[in-house]
């Protein structure tokens, strides 16, 4: 109250000394102004992230650090004794190359399938805006029952996948030698989570990439065939250049989605047979919450930051050079 | 206790606080049975209401029931009685919400992953509970206690376990002339003997419940040992386990095909019902598929409680399934109250289980046994309680235990053996890991 009494005070000043700027109180300066108007903008995405990203953050990290169980959330300090506990682990190391294959090969995958059905959907044909939204439905099915689905595909009896290459002769039958298991060979159940997480993220990764090639000008395009660009000339100097933006936001995503992909493994093989399908998440889960021991499974889950911060600030830094 | 130390002698004046203490014990002791016999609870009840947490049982018909009997268990005390059941793998990371939240439900179960260990400090005292319950009943099995107990108090109380029996093919046993199996290794000569006639069996080698009790199963019944029974020590570094991993390993390559390594808790009761399977380790869930889906197969398909080992012992690994209160529970005596009342109806909870819920207490297991006692086959399993044990053998089933049960240490050992890996090199690795685990327990 005794502020806005010295501001109406202040302004019956300014007027009376026909305008002097040194009366005028820094807050009400046009640049003042705008940071308050900005901030103030800005303000709900900020609350947002902290409440939601940053303030589990820290918790989490409360938790790796301290002795914390299910039971008992109140606990002591331990500095990073569940870090070197993890590491003391072989089945942690396991999991940790487990996660950097599943991440870097799916990612790939997805990439490269997501860029060529992008290009595919690009061309004019009859039917394109269906096959456009049926494209995205293995995105938005629930997840437990998209996987569901693929556990009877995969199973290890009544495969149709393998009924199907029976059939044509590419396989024997059931109970024959080459009959695959694919959840059960350590080699291809982790090839086949793989393939599930792929088959379920690369219409996201085509979606955002189509979003990107219909936003370049066709003139761009145009006039780089009639200089004499070839395909992979215009792709890689024309349209890659163009929609690096989007190209990096979805990268970033889709790595971050990879990386912390919980649900697909837990529900086709919950990281066995023998840790060959074993991921940090599910290890960090099965360690923190099933078997109640928080602060490990709260470490176990961090190993996941610094594996995801340096990937992020490298994107995140060229981005702002492009845009600078 | 404090009664005895309270109660008058001939020789002490009879005070008014000790006249008053005895007769108020009385009153409320009889008002109990009272309350028991005629299934009632007291006035204080009428009009609460009491939320319950319990799993998706294998046998849906259990569930109506149970939903049934909770709706006019709350009908008969004026209780608004809700039941949700959630799949038994989301419990607890539900338990883990709740006790974050410090609300949710009154009543919830455990159901094979027990964590009263872990959150006894914030568990409803059930000590009467349980007391009433094995006077009125008879003993608690004693491998059961630590699913309930921790330092002599209940925390929790012991509902039904689920058996894990031998379910056998008696026309393919009889072809190869193992006609009365009682052992694993005549069931390894059977496997031995029919995979050729394209009838293989099979045991989980996979992150699943079913691959925890079944090779704990066979390891127990080889004489090794998890832990000493203080559950302080790990003993499984024995000549016992060495021979139980020789004998897996043997029973895999001669028995069994590639197919383990994917299997979850229903491709045994799938390999049965199929009728490919001679047999499987796997509870009465897939014997009553079977049923349903090929009467042909399950015509003849036989049980055995458990198969013994060299040493002529027989451990079959139960899942058990118990109740627990939060100290928050909003309705601590409705919660009590309800438990006692399911206990007492378990001879309709075993005929509604069509047999699968298996006693916790001494005086269930008289015959015939409802669900099991008028059948032939499942006859058998009238003395299971002589034969169950639970993971963490002969220790409590503890928070170290339950790490070891949870991150699968046990099937994964079993597991790398049977794909070749040198026996020593095994033990060594997984055994240390187990040691990691109890070590953290310890300090944490």
């Amino acid at each position: 109250m005794a502020g806005s009494g010295s501001r109406g005070r202040s302004a019956r000043l300014a007027v009376a000394v026909g305008g002097r700027v040194g009366v005028v109180p820094w807050w009400r300066t046009p640049t003042a102004r705008r940071y308050l108007f900005g901030y103030t903008l800005l303000a709900p995405a900020v609350l947002y992230v902290s409440l939601l990203v940053g303030a589990p953050f820290l918790f989490s990290l409360y938790l790796a650090m301290s002795d914390a169980t299910v039971g008992d959330p109140v606990a002591q300090f331990v500095g990073l004794e569940n870090f070197r506990a993890a590491l003391e682990s072989t089945m942690f190391y396991v999991a940790l190359r487990n996660t950097l294959v599943f991440t870097i090969g799916a990612g790939i995958l997805k990439g490269l399938l997501g860029t060529t059905l992008a290009f595919l959907l690009l061309q004019p044909f009859t039917g394109r805006k269906v096959v456009r939204a049926l494209l995205v439905i293995p995105f938005t099915l629930p997840i437990a029952i998209s996987v569901l689905g693929w556990k009877w595909m995969f199973d290890s009896q009544f495969s149709v996948i393998n009924w199907a290459l029976s059939r044509l002769h590419l396989i024997g039958a059931w109970g024959s030698p080459d009959w695959p298991v694919w959840l059960g060979q350590p080699h291809l159940a982790l090839a086949s989570v793989m393939f599930v997480n792929v088959w379920r993220g690369f219409p996201f990764s085509a979606i955002v990439l189509l979003a990107g090639l219909t936003s370049v000008p066709p003139e761009v395009i145009d006039a780089a065939k009639v200089d004499g660009a070839s395909f992979m000339q215009r792709f890689s100097k024309v349209i890659v250049p163009m929609i690096a933006p989007i190209l990096f936001i979805g990268t970033a995503f889709d790595t971050v989605f990879t990386l912390s992909d919980l649900s697909i493994v837990y529900l086709l093989t919950n990281g066995g047979p023998d840790g060959a399908t074993e991921i940090l998440p599910t290890l960090a889960y099965n360690v923190g919450i099933r078997a109640g021991a928080l602060g490990r499974g709260a470490a176990i889950s961090l190993f996941l930051f610094p594996l995801l911060l340096p990937g992020m600030i490298v994107l995140l830094r060229t981005l702002r050079r492009r845009q600078d | 206790m404090s009664d005895s130390e309270t109660a008058p002698t001939d020789h002490a004046p009879v005070s008014r606080r000790g006249f008053l203490g005895v007769t108020g014990a009385g009153v409320a002791g009889a008002s109990l049975l009272d309350m028991l016999a005629a299934r009632q609870a007291p006035a204080q009840l009428k009009g609460t209401s009491l939320r319950i947490l319990t799993w998706s049982h294998f046998i849906p018909a259990y569930d109506a029931w149970l939903d049934d009997f909770a709706k006019k268990w709350g009908d008969q005390n004026g209780v608004r009685v809700r039941i949700d059941h959630i799949p038994h793998l989301e419990l607890p990371a539900r338990f883990a919400s709740e006790f974050a939240a410090g609300a949710g439900h009154d009543l919830m179960q455990m159901n094979g992953q027990i964590f009263t260990g872990q959150y006894y400090r914030h568990l409803m005292d059930l000590t009467d509970t349980a007391d009433t319950l094995e006077k009125k009943y008879g003993k608690w099995m004693e491998s059961s206690k630590s699913a309930g107990q921790v330092q002599g108090r209940w925390y929790a109380i012991p509902d039904f376990y689920i058996a894990i029996p031998m379910l056998w093919r008696k026309d393919l046993f009889d072809s190869v002339g193992v006609s009365n199996p009682q052992t694993w290794e005549d069931f390894r000569k059977a496997a031995r003997l029919l995979k050729p006639k394209g009838h293989p069996t099979g045991m989980q080698f996979s992150h699943c419940n079913d691959a925890n009790h079944n090779w704990r199963a066979l390891l127990y019944s080889f004489g090794a040992k998890e832990t000493d029974p203080s559950g302080q020590n790990i003993e499984l570094d024995s000549k016992e386990t060495r021979e139980a991993l020789r004998f897996a390993k043997a029973m895999f390559d001669e028995g069994m095909t590639a197919e383990v390594f994917s299997w979850d808790d229903a491709s045994d009761n799938r390999y049965l019902a199929s009728g490919v399977a001679c047999w499987i380790h796997d509870a009465i869930s897939a014997f009553r598929t079977t049923e349903d889906t090929n009467p042909a197969v399950f015509k003849n398909t036989y049980m055995l409680p458990e198969a013994a080992g060299p040493g002529g012992l027989r451990w079959n690994v139960g899942e058990p399934v118990i109740w627990a209160a939060w100290k928050f529970s909003k309705n601590p005596q409705g919660a009590k109250d309800f438990v006692v009342a399911i206990v007492d109806a378990q001879k309709e909870a075993m005929l509604a289980s069509r047999g699968y819920n298996m006693p916790f207490l001494r005086d269930h297991y008289k015959k015939p046994m409802p669900g099991l006692g008028n059948d032939a086959k499942l006859a058998v399993l009238q003395e299971q309680d002589k034969v169950t044990a639970f993971f963490g053998y002969p220790g409590p089933m503890s928070p170290p235990a339950q790490e070891v049960l949870t991150t699968f240490l046990i099937p994964d050992m079993f597991t790398r053996v049977a794909r070749g890996g040198p026996i020593e090199d095994v033990m060594k690795l997984f055994i240390g890991e187990m040691r990691r685990v109890y070590a953290k327990h310890k300090t944490g």
